[in-house]
C-alpha cells in the first residue's frame, strides 16, 4: 500500500529534477533524430520559395518578446536565412517594442552570416538594397493599416533613423502589393490580427511562427488558407532549419535542431511522470 | 453633458468607421487616414496618462504601506533609470550623452556602457528567459498532480495528449511513423472545430459589446461616478 501511495506522492522537487536533467542532459550529449517535415510549415516554405525576388518582397514581424525566444528567435534565424538566401527583399519590424533588441541581433548575426562568404558586393547582404529594418510602429494598428497604401507613410524613419523613403529597396516596395508574404512570429495573438487587419482587407499572404501553447489557436486560419503556414514550436524550427540548410547547403548555428534531442527527453519525462501518477492513483483507488 | 458629448461622439464616429469600410472612395479613405493619425495622438495621450497613473498607484502604495510595498520601489527606480538611459544613452546609445562615460577611481579607469540596448541584453533577455524557463518546471509538476485518468472526458485528453505530446517531438516518428501523423490529425480536425467554435463565440461577444458601447447600453468605459 505504502509503495502505491509513494507514487502519489513523489517530492515536487524530484519532479523538478527530473524535468531539469532530461533538458540539461542531452544539451549536453546530444544525439541525432531524423527531422519529419509536417504539412503546416511545409507550406510556409513553400510560399516563400513562390516569391519572385524581382517582384515581391517579404515582411518578418518579430512579434515576440525574450520570454519565448529560445522557441521563437530560431525562426527568425531560419526564417531570414531563408529569405536572404534567395535574395528577396527583407522587411523586418516588431510589434512589441521588446522584440526590437532580438530582431536587430537576429539581423546582425545573418546578414554577418552570408556576408563572411560573400565574394563580391552583389553577393553581400546590404542594408538598404537587401533588408530595412522599419523598427517598432508605436501604434500597431494605425502602423499596419497605413502600409496598405505606403509603408514610407506608416513608418516615415527606419530603426536607424533613415528616411524609409529615400531607401533603394523602398522605391521598389511601396506597400502589400509589393509583398509576397507577412509573417509574424508571436508568442500571442499577433498572427490573427496580422490576418484580420492584413489578409482580410489587403489580401496580402499571411504566415507565421507560433510558440507550441498558441498554435492550436491558427489551425482554423491555416484550414481556410487565412493563414499560408506556420511553424509551430521549436520543432516547427527545426523543421525550417532542416527545409532551409538542406536546400540552400547553408551552415550556422541550429539550436532548434539541436534542442530537439533535449525537448524530446524532456516529453518523454513529463509522459513517465503522468503515467507513474496515474499507476498510483488507480492501484489506490482499487484498494480503498 | 459630461456623458452626453462623449457618447455622442462615440455612436456618430462608429456608425461612421462602419460605413466607411463599404465606401471605396477617396474622400473616404482620406477621412479614414485622418481617423489614423487622431488615433496616434490620442494614443500618446493615454500614455502619458498611464505612466502618471502607475507612478501614482505606486506612490500611494509606499505611502500607505501596502502589501509588498517595497516592490514599489524597484518598480519606481527602474522606470526612473530606464527614462535616464533611454533619453541620455539612446536606443543604441546613440543618444546625447557619451554612453561611455569613464570614472577615475583611485588609479583605476572604469568604463561604463549605458543605452537601452545595454539594458536589454543584459537585464530584460536573461530575466524573461528565466521567467518562462521555470514554466516548463511547474508545468511538468501541475501534470503529474493533477492529469488523472478519473472520468471519460479526463482520459480522453490524458490519451490526447499523450499522442499529441509524442508526437510533436521527433522521437515520436521512432516509436510509430503513424503517431507524428495522428497527432497532426488531432491539432487538424478536432482542435480546430473546438477552436473555430471558440473564434465565432468571441467574435459574436465583440460585435455584441462594440453595438453596446455604441449605442450608450454599455457605459463602464466613461468611467465611475455621477
Amino acid at each position: 500500500m505504502k509503495f502505491w501511495e509513494s507514487l502519489l506522492k513523489i517530492d515536487r522537487r524530484i519532479v523538478f529534477l527530473i524535468v531539469g536533467l532530461s533538458v540539461l542532459i542531452p544539451l549536453i550529449f546530444p544525439f541525432s533524430i531524423k527531422t519529419n517535415v509536417m504539412p503546416p510549415t511545409q507550406k510556409l516554405f513553400d510560399a516563400i520559395e513562390e516569391i519572385n525576388p524581382e517582384e515581391k518582397g517579404i515582411l518578418i514581424s518579430a512579434d515576440y518578446d525574450p520570454q519565448t525566444s529560445p522557441e521563437l528567435h530560431p525562426m527568425f534565424i531560419a526564417l531570414l536565412r531563408h529569405s536572404f538566401a534567395r535574395r528577396i527583399p527583407v522587411l523586418v519590424m516588431s510589434s512589441y517594442i521588446q522584440g526590437l533588441g532580438l530582431a536587430k541581433q537576429g539581423l546582425d548575426q545573418v546578414t554577418q552570416e552570408f556576408n563572411h562568404k560573400a565574394m563580391s558586393n552583389q553577393d553581400s547582404i546590404i542594408y538598404g538594397r537587401n533588408y530595412v529594418f522599419l523598427g517598432y510602429p508605436p501604434l500597431w494598428l494605425a502602423a499596419v493599416l497605413r502600409m496598405g497604401s505606403d509603408i514610407s507613410q506608416a513608418f516615415p524613419a527606419d530603426y536607424y533613423k533613415n528616411r524609409t523613403g529615400a531607401l533603394e529597396m523602398m522605391k521598389k516596395i511601396k506597400n502589400y502589393n509589393d509583398i509576397g508574404i507577412i509573417v509574424s512570429i508571436a508568442g500571442s495573438g499577433y498572427p490573427q490580427s496580422w490576418v484580420v487587419y492584413a489578409n482580410t482587407r489587403f489580401g496580402v499572404k499571411v504566415g507565421s511562427g507560433a510558440t507550441a501553447v498558441m498554435a492550436p489557436d491558427f489551425y482554423p486560419f491555416l484550414q481556410t488558407g487565412q493563414m499560408t503556414g506556420m511553424i509551430a514550436g521549436l520543432k516547427g524550427a527545426s523543421e525550417y532549419e532542416y527545409l532551409v540548410n538542406t536546400k540552400y547547403n547553408l551552415t550556422g548555428p541550429i539550436p532548434a535542431t539541436r534542442g530537439m534531442s533535449s525537448q524530446s527527453i524532456a516529453h518523454l519525462a513529463i509522459l513517465l511522470l503522468v503515467v507513474i501518477g496515474n499507476i498510483g492513483y488507480f492501484a489506490t483507488r482499487k484498494r480503498k | 453633458m459630461q456623458r452626453t458629448i462623449p457618447l455622442m461622439i462615440v455612436l456618430i464616429i462608429g456608425i461612421a468607421m462602419l460605413v466607411q469600410f463599404f465606401i471605396p472612395h477617396k474622400i473616404s479613405k482620406d477621412i479614414y487616414m485622418n481617423f489614423l493619425d487622431w488615433l496616434g495622438i490620442i494614443a500618446a495621450f493615454a500614455l502619458v496618462l498611464g505612466l502618471g497613473s502607475l507612478i501614482n498607484h505606486h506612490i500611494d502604495k509606499i505611502q500607505r504601506k501596502r502589501e509588498n510595498w517595497p516592490y514599489s520601489w524597484v518598480t519606481l527606480i527602474a522606470i526612473v533609470i530606464t527614462a535616464i538611459i533611454g533619453l541620455f544613452g539612446g536606443m543604441e546609445g546613440k543618444g546625447p550623452l557619451p554612453v561611455q562615460p569613464q570614472i577615475m577611481l583611485g588609479d583605476k579607469i572604469i568604463q561604463i556602457k549605458y543605452s537601452i540596448q545595454v539594458i536589454y541584453d543584459n537585464i530584460m533577455t536573461p530575466l524573461g528567459a528565466t521567467m518562462f524557463a521555470l514554466l516548463a518546471f511547474f508545468m511538468a509538476s501541475a501534470a503529474y498532480r493533477a492529469f488523472r485518468a478519473r472520468t471519460f472526458e479526463a482520459t480522453l485528453l490524458l490519451v490526447s495528449a499523450f499522442i499529441v505530446m509524442v508526437g510533436v517531438v521527433p522521437i515520436g516518428y521512432y516509436i510509430s511513423p503513424k503517431l507524428p501523423h495522428l497527432a497532426q490529425w488531432i491539432m487538424d480536425v478536432p482542435n480546430t472545430a473546438s477552436k473555430r467554435g471558440i473564434l465565432f463565440g468571441v467574435g459574436l461577444g465583440i460585435a455584441a459589446t462594440s453595438l453596446k458601447i455604441m449605442l450608450g447600453i454599455e457605459r463602464n468605459w466613461l468611467g465611475g461616478g455621477k
